[in-house]
């Protein structure tokens, strides 16, 4: 053999090995779409969502987190998984005044939907987790939730037969605190609602899509004699900010203050969007208002007078037939 | 011959530097040592652990089943007054581990060091699934975050007291304190506690934190629990007492 081609045999086994080297840690994407960022489709009227840099959604990311959410692996003892109390059915809460978990126990709170979570700048009723993705591990670890440790969950699913591969295709990862959270997440982000009556009068221009009498409620709801428009207002229902509504003189939940331990956020808690609203009774963050007339009958009133409570809750004396209009509109606000 | 020689030569050497490339190379030169905290966390005379009954400053018998705590923004001031911040360094400690690494210093003579009990603001309300399983600030088991804005406990501190009136009885009654929120931490100031690092010797500071002064004035039967929010009073009282609970041994 000349000592040319020894040369050259030698740098191209150098170049072979270097690359070799270079890429060993790198696995190689399927060739399926599964990995392909995707954009998600938002209703109609709605902004797109601000999403994580690291957690932007894919085929195979969303189906993990679906799966994950369905799957009661996440509690104690197998019995809880998140849908125990985001009910599909339910437009994702659960129907009881506060939510039931393991052994039965009961949780402080009315469930929240995780409809339209994309938007929320903050999680819960008092905002106390400040991502979609940190807010995974607070119901796996509360007591009256899951009553579990999200190490103690990882390590069920490291050793699952279906989930390592699952991670490894999502995330490129194996199992762990941050696969588990940004995976749920993922698939939470996907979970839109904004396809009501409403919707199709005021974004489709549909003129009929509503009837008289949630017209008439339409205008007292963002009129500036019942004020519903400055809290609940936006293509969410909502400002997402905390407000006081006059509930009770004294509150046994104390809300924000919870959060901040400031006197003036006794009493306050996320204004909830009002979409389906029709079917997520019981209301409010204790579940204390079992209908819709309940609601209207405490705004019509104005409420109690707490020192935090909004100056915008104010006596409406509303006549039956207003109440009635009102009702009416929020019914419209069902998706179709 | 000779000539594929020197090419396999150089071919092995070229790989040697790929291979190594990444890594820094550590100066172990007498310039710098390693510094760590010797920390015992300790009731009174004893060391702290998950077995032993200890006694209160009253006399009353307790356990511990939980005691972690973190410390952070540890900061070395050289004799010149200068700050040397141990940037991204915190401590996760618990009575059964003594020695806690901190990293390298310029050998010489000190004044002193100060650092956190509990964490900065904005290290306590970073995502902890974010850190690496060995980082003290990824999640733990038992927890040591609270899964909300709160962030981190700062002090998890768990046992069973003697709840009978006249404290003759055994530890029975569970008490749970666990201390957070950003204005829980507290600076712990060491700043007049000189000492010199030489280049012949690794430096290790010796602390001692005492659980007996944490618990100062604290009727452990009647006052057994805080979560911090929902017992503010409580975790103040607590808190207050941790800056006089740290000496140097
Ligand atoms: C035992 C019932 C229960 C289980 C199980 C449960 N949740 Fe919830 N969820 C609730 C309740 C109650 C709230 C409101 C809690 C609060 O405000 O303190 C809530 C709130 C939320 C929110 C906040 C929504 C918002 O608008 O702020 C999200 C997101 C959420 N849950 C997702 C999940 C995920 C993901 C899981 C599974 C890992 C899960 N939940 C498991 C009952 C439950
Ligand atoms: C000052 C802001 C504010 C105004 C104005 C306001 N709300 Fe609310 N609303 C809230 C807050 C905050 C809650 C949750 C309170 C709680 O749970 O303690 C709430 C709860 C509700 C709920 C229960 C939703 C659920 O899912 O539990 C309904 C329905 C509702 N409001 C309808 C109305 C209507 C109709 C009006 C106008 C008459 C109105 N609100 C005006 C702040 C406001």
């Amino acid at each position: 053999m000349s000592n040319k081609i020894t040369g050259v045999l030698s740098i191209i086994i150098f170049v072979i090995i270097s690359s070799i080297l270079i890429t060993s840690c790198r696995k190689d994407d399927a060739i399926d779409t599964g990995n392909e960022i995707l954009e998600l489709q938002v209703p109609t009227g709605f902004p797109y969502p601000d999403i994580p840099e690291d957690n932007q959604p894919t085929k195979n990311r969303i189906a993990l987190g679906k799966k994950l959410f369905f799957d009661p692996i996440l509690s104690r003892d197998s019995t809880i998984s998140c849908a125990s109390c985001h009910h599909e059915d339910k437009k994702m809460t659960d129907g009881l005044p506060v939510s039931q978990g393991i052994d039965g126990r009961h949780v402080l709170r009315n469930a929240m939907t995780v409809l339209n979570t994309a938007y929320q700048p903050n999680m819960f009723w008092d905002g106390g987790s400040p991502t979609l993705e940190q807010q995974v591990v607070a119901p796996i670890e509360s007591h009256e939730e899951m009553d579990f440790n999200v190490l103690k969950v990882v390590e069920r699913l490291k050793n699952h037969p279906e989930y390592p591969e699952l991670f490894l295709k999502a995330y490129n990862l194996e199992p762990s605190p941050y696969t588990l959270t940004r995976a749920i997440a993922n698939f939470e982000r996907t979970l839109f609602t904004g396809k009501s009556k409403y919707d199709e009068y005021q974004y489709d221009k549909n003129m009929n899509a509503l009837s008289e009498s949630e017209k008439r409620g339409m205008d007292l709801f963002f009129g500036e004699r019942a004020e519903c428009f400055h809290c609940h207002g936006g293509f969410n229902f909502t400002d997402f900010s905390f407000k006081n509504n006059g509930l009770y003189l004294v509150y046994a939940d104390s809300g924000r203050a919870r959060i901040t331990t400031l006197h003036s956020d006794v009493g306050k808690f996320k204004v909830p969007s009002l979409r389906n609203v029709a079917l997520t009774a019981p209301y409010m963050h204790d579940g204390s208002m079992a209908t819709l007339e309940e609601v209207v009958e405490h705004y019509s009133s104005g409420g109690k007078p707490h020192f935090n409570k909004s100056f915008l809750i104010q006596p409406l004396n509303l006549t039956q037939q207003e109440k009635t209009d009102l009702i009416n509109f929020m019914k419209a606000l069902t998706d179709l | 011959m000779k000539k594929n020689i020197i090419i396999i030569t150089f071919i092995l050497f070229t790989s040697a530097v790929v291979f190594t490339g990444c890594k820094k190379d550590k100066d172990n030169g007498p310039a710098e040592r390693s510094i760590s905290f010797h920390l015992h966390t300790v009731v009174g005379n004893t060391v702290a652990n998950y077995t032993s009954v200890f006694t209160d400053a009253t006399g009353r018998s307790f356990t511990l089943s939980d005691c972690r705590y973190y410390i952070s923004n540890i900061v070395f001031i050289k004799d010149d007054g200068t700050e040397l911040p141990m940037t991204g360094k915190v401590l996760l400690a618990n009575p059964a581990t003594m020695k806690y690494e901190i990293g390298k210093v310029p050998v010489g003579k000190y004044k002193g060091f100060r650092f956190l009990f509990g964490l900065d603001s904005v290290t306590n309300h970073a995502d902890p699934a974010t850190y690496p399983s060995t980082s003290p600030l990824s999640y733990q088991n038992p927890n040591i975050h609270w899964g909300w804005n709160t962030g981190y406990i700062f002090m998890k501190l768990e046992g069973k007291v003697d709840s009978t009136a006249a404290a003759n009885g055994t530890p029975d009654f569970d008490f749970y304190y666990h201390l957070g929120l950003d204005q829980m931490k507290r600076t712990i100031d060491f700043s007049t506690t000189a000492f010199e690092v030489t280049s012949t010797e690794d430096m290790e500071l010796g602390i001692v934190f005492d659980l007996k002064k944490v618990l100062n004035g604290v009727n452990i039967p009647q006052e057994n629990f805080t979560h911090t929010m929902d017992n503010m009073p409580l975790a103040n009282k607590i808190v207050n007492n941790i800056p006089a609970a740290f000496e140097i041994e």
